[in-house]
């Protein structure tokens, strides 16, 4: 028996071993996966960790903050830019003039400029590419070129823009990803590969992982200090602090758990930077639908926030209270954070005077850090006056964008909506909230048209009416908080537009 | 002995806990107060308190009623669907066996996780889709449990002398089969009673279970990960809490067996 | 012969689940359509990128031509992305069947000595001790002991990376080092879990007449323990593990969350949070067809090793 025992193991053991060979085989023959190691950090290459990673690499068909703050300024060069400060200075675009009638744009180019496929950047670009955005673009934002009437090339370093109307706006808005030039020739395959003009170029797009960026090396300006940079995403911001921790990357793009700053800020190793972004966190309301379209109810519940220990409880008190869609880098923002102070009482009597003293709402989520951790504090506080909220959080973007966004499912819900300007959305009646105010859509066709000054004493009427309406609930303007290792330079401490200008970054 | 005295003790203190949660708890497990955050325990805050500055000795307990009851719920789906199931199995005619014996192993291709997963895709995730997702999941060692023993108290000169009387199978089943087999199913409860555990808090980690801002010890240990560093507590009190239950039921399931297989052996060994 | 039949068997319940798999995702509510095209969408291009999609044609004809697909290595292509699917599953099968491995190897490398050695001395003080760590550490969910591994070694002490991913051909060093903790995260738990039964298993041979007669025959105690004692418990140790990959699986997603590993766990969860669901469809019915072969080779592992099965059956 003991022998027969003793061929049978020896038989299995032979399977078992043939069976590891072949795994083995497999295992190193099959094609490698990709690596998703952290990057050791070298004295040319920097690593940036960030949540939320962009689908594809084409923001003229996919919406998202992500891929324009990978690319923009980076890969792809607009005529103008933002620079720290949110101001408006030249790129591609050397100096430019308007004409008195305010809808002419001269644009004096930069000559000998090449996109990385070879092609020439002249007049005939900037055509290319502002006709591209009515024919070729399908986000919403594309409807900013509306106003274009029509665009000439006057001399290879001479573009000519004329618009239907004067516009404030259309300046601004060439600083964003809609104001990206593109080669006439790449456009073939914009998902996966861009050609821009830009300081870097792609060198791999791991999807869901990371974008790895190399130099430009036919780059027409200064050349940027890390040769090569590798913007990592992470979709736990635990995981997030620990490869900072751990010194798997080199800086951390957006902190998402604002409780574990405190321990970034006591490491010596590194430097915390605290400024502010143009993301609002919203509680939106769905004006359109009862009870929601009934102003008293949206005040009563404005009043019932406790803002204050809102941002205290769910971000660790880091951002800035807004009582409006206005960051304070906008040129006609107001402090208008106190028009609702916290007030139970005043949430209670206008509740009782809409007839609404037991009210349920559903608040319907995307499944992020800042929705979730406020969620649960506006269910405590609203709970206080007698609302019942019932929170579900909806997978993001698909779920979110499908059910809210677009079939306006919901009675409350809570974003962060990061565009600049974005108080735009207002003065559009099918936005997701549904706020139909006539007047806020002709002050906001006004401030468009008038001289700058009308643009801000119009703007200013807009942001007190709709904070008056109680057209939505501002939480708090989301902080810029990153945190990078020591000796790491030029990172711009204020998130002012859509791009992450990493040729700013040095090293000490 | 001392396994089922210790996860009887264990499994007690837990169910004690759910049951308090009922009628009492030191305060309101989801009331949000932003001057009390991340306080260390005190006096009145027996544990301390969270971010949101909730109470964590109120989370335990409410959280521990979630535990229990995903785990009932699982586990009685499992085991009154999976008993019945393999006795008619054993006892029936050849070709029911092979059926079930069939189904049962494609029910054991989808892991708990994967049915949960699926089912949150589907339905939106809950602490319902969990509960059905790890019930439907844990059938299967019900089922195979049950009809591995009922196949030997079948065999038993016992039984056998009933059928050569002329007893029905259904009869012989009920009479003399499930008796045999509650012992062991009530072991087999206990043991996945263990695992729907794990499960779930798995599942409430992910985001895939219990929903905010139902307290649940699955994401008490998700939320207590940024702040592992400077306040460790909160990772420790959830994890102490799973696996105190999860101890306490193998523990008990481990003590009910020692306590039940040897009574059937001496049965085989009369009859 | 009976391995013609369990194959036919397997074969068989591999088309059952397949059933299952696509029954289940097409009355999944919700238009890929819709979803992949997102907010603009006119119904013109719905109609297009249904079509595109497939998703217009009759259940029965989707469901074989995905089928067939799978058997030539087709496995479509994603809604979101419009890349094929094959070529990413493969790599993170890869990935997972690594991790899967890796922590199977660390629970049978450390629950085997420690098994026994309970089991050898469990009148004794340390026997007792390993069995009732043993009992504690199987209570102790995967990602929680990841959590904490990861604290200690990754972010105080900085000697393991705290995640991520470096194939093995690319750098074996870094393939290394991120495969320890989360290696260790799974594979101590189950090791937890192994030891159990190893313990039981190698008591039940020390009570067995032919160990002593073993022993009578002049071989040491420890030798025949380990000649005779072994052998007698790889095999609860083989059905075990194969009962236990359900649980690995379970363990592996979400430990591939924790350490930002890309493998099928966070494949599958990545496309049901973007409604991908024809790379749920697949990665579904891999993991499952995965489960089922371990099965069948636990099954048949299990025959070879105790021939007493082999005439049960």
């Amino acid at each position: 028996m003991v022998g027969h025992r003793g061929a049978r193991l020896a038989r299995v053991i032979t399977v078992v071993r043939a069976l590891l060979a072949l795994v083995l085989v497999a295992a190193l023959a099959g094609c490698s996966a990709g690596s998703t190691a952290y990057s050791s950090p070298s004295a040319d290459s920097i690593t940036i960790g960030s949540t939320a990673p962009p689908a594809n690499l084409d923001f003229t068909r996919t919406d998202g903050a992500a891929i324009p703050q990978a690319l923009l300024d980076n890969v792809y060069q607009g005529l103008v830019r933002l620079d720290a400060n949110g101001a408006i200075v030249p790129q591609l675009a050397t100096v430019w003039t308007v004409s008195p009638d305010r809808r002419t744009y001269d644009f004096q180019l930069h000559p000998g400029v090449t996109f990385t496929d070879g092609e020439p950047f002249t007049a005939d670009t900037v055509k290319f590419s502002i006709d591209r955005v009515r024919t070729d673009w399908t986000i919403s934002l594309k409807s900013e070129m509306d106003v274009v009437d029509h665009v000439e090339a006057v001399s290879p370093t001479h573009a000519r823009v004329v618009l239907k109307q004067p516009s404030n706006g259309w300046l601004f808005t060439m600083a964003s990803r809609v104001g990206a030039m593109f080669a006439p020739n790449g456009v073939g395959d914009l998902a996966t590969t861009p050609i821009g003009t830009g300081p870097y170029r792609l060198d791999r797009f791991n999807r869901g992982d990371s974008i790895v960026l190399t130099a430009n090396p036919g780059y027409w300006g200064r050349k940027p200090a890390y040769a090569r940079v590798v913007l990592k995403y992470f979709q736990d911001p635990t995981a997030l602090n620990n490869a900072l921790l751990s010194n798997g990357i080199d800086v951390i793009s957006s902190v998402q758990a604002p409780d574990s700053l405190a321990q970034f800020a006591s490491d010596e190793r590194f430097t915390t930077i605290q400024g502010t972004t143009t993301a609002e966190v919203v509680l939106s309301f769905n004006n359109a639908k009862a009870p929601l379209n009934d102003k008293r109810v949206r005040q009563a519940l404005t009043y019932g926030i406790d803002r204050k220990a809102l941002l205290d409880t769910a971000w660790a008190g880091k951002g800035l209270l807004i009582g409006s869609m206005v960051p304070p880098s906008d040129p006609w923002y107001e402090d208008l954070s106190t028009v609702y102070p916290y007030d139970p009482a005043k949430a209670r009597q206008l509740l009782a005077d809409a007839g609404q003293q037991h009210l349920t709402l559903r608040l319907r989520i995307p499944n992020l850090p800042y929705a979730v951790d406020s969620a649960q504090v506006i269910r405590s506080q609203l709970a206080a006056i007698g609302v019942t909220v019932a929170i579900e959080e909806l997978d993001f973007p698909a779920v979110w964008l499908k059910q809210v966004f677009t079939g306006h499912d919901f009675d409350m819900s809570i974003v962060a909506h990061v565009e600049a300007r974005d108080i735009v959305t207002f003065g559009n009646p099918k936005y997701y909230w549904g706020y139909n105010n006539p007047t806020v859509t002709q002050l906001l066709a006004a401030a468009d048209t008038g001289t700058p000054e009308q643009q801000i004493a119009d703007m200013k009427q807009v942001a007190r009416t709709i904070n008056a309406d109680a057209a939505a609930d501002w939480l708090f303007l989301l902080p810029n908080l990153i945190v990078a290792k020591k000796g790491i330079t030029g990172i711009p401490p204020n998130q002012v537009g859509e791009a992450f200008d990493l040729s700013a970054l040095g090293r000490s | 002995m001392r396994n089922l005295v210790i996860g009887a003790v264990l499994v007690g203190l837990i169910v004690l806990a759910a049951l308090v949660s009922f009628l009492w708890t030191p305060f309101d497990p989801t009331q949000v107060d932003a001057a009390l955050r991340l306080q260390g325990p005190s006096g009145a805050h027996w544990l301390g308190t969270d971010r949101f500055g909730r109470d964590l000795v109120s989370q335990l307990m409410v959280g521990a009623r979630t535990t229990l009851y995903v785990g009932v719920v699982a586990v009685g789906v499992a085991a009154v669907v999976g008993t019945p199931l393999g006795v008619s199995a054993a006892a029936g005619p050849r070709w029911l066996g092979e059926i079930v014996l069939r189904a049962n192993d494609i029910v054991l291709a989808f892991p708990a996780l994967l049915l949960a997963i699926m089912f949150g895709a589907a339905f939106g995730a809950s602490t319902l889709t969990a509960m059905i997702a790890i019930g439907i999941a844990t059938v299967p060692s019900f089922a195979r449990l049950a009809r591995a023993t009922a196949l030997q108290v079948l065999n038993t000169e016992y039984v056998l002398a009933a059928r050569s009387a002329g007893r029905t199978g259904l009869a012989i089943s009920v009479r003399h089969v499930l008796p045999n087999i509650a012992g062991l199913v009530i072991v087999q409860c206990s043991v996945s009673f263990g695992i729907a555990v794990l499960a779930e808090a798995a599942l409430s980690y992910l985001g895939l279970g219990t929903q905010p801002p139902t307290p649940s010890w699955g994401r008490m240990l998700q939320e207590s990960q940024e702040l592992l560093a400077v306040q460790p507590r909160l990772l420790i009190v959830p994890g102490v809490a799973i696996a105190v239950a999860v101890l306490g039921f193998t523990l008990l399931g481990d003590g009910l067996r020692d306590r039940f297989d040897p009574r059937l052996e001496g049965r085989r060994a009369q009859g | 012969m009976a391995l013609l039949r369990k194959a036919g068997v397997f074969l068989l319940t591999v088309a059952v689940a397949s059933l299952v798999v696509f029954a289940f995702m097409a009355v999944l509510p919700g238009d890929p359509a819709q979803v992949a095209l997102g907010v603009n969408a006119t119904p013109e291009l719905l109609a297009q990128t249904r079509h595109a999609f497939g998703i217009d044609r009759p259940l029965p004809v989707q469901y074989l031509d995905w089928i067939g697909g799978l058997f030539t290595g087709d496995f479509g292509r994603s809604y979101v992305t419009g890349d094929a699917i094959g070529p990413q599953l493969v790599d993170r099968f890869e990935v997972t069947l690594w991790l899967v491995g890796a922590a199977t190897v660390v629970a049978v490398l450390v629950a085997v000595p420690l098994g026994t050695l309970a089991a050898a001395k469990h009148r004794k003080a340390s026997g007792t001790v390993v069995s009732g760590l043993s009992q504690l550490g199987a209570a102790i969910p995967a990602f929680l002991a990841g959590i904490v591994l990861v604290e200690i070694f990754a972010v105080s002490l900085r000697i393991l990376p705290s995640g991520g991913w470096t194939p093995p051909n690319a750098d074996p060093v870094a393939f290394l080092k991120g495969l320890v903790l989360p290696a260790l995260s799974l594979g101590l738990v189950q090791a937890a879990v192994l030891t159990r039964y190893v313990r039981s298993a190698v008591l039940d041979v020390l009570r067995e007449d032919y160990l002593r007669t073993a022993r009578a025959k002049g071989l040491k105690p420890t030798q025949a323990l380990i000649r005779h004692g072994l052998r007698n418990a790889s095999v609860p140790v083989v059905t075990v593990l194969g009962l236990q990959l359900a649980t690995l699986l379970i363990g592996a997603v979400v430990v591939e969350r924790v350490f930002v590993i890309p493998g099928l766990g966070s494949m599958l969860l990545d496309a049901v949070g973007s409604r991908d669901l024809i790379v749920v469809q697949d990665v579904v019915m891999v993991l499952v067809v995965a489960v089922l072969v371990v099965n069948l080779l636990v099954d048949v592992l299990y025959t070879v090793i105790d021939p007493r099965l082999r005439r049960a059956r």
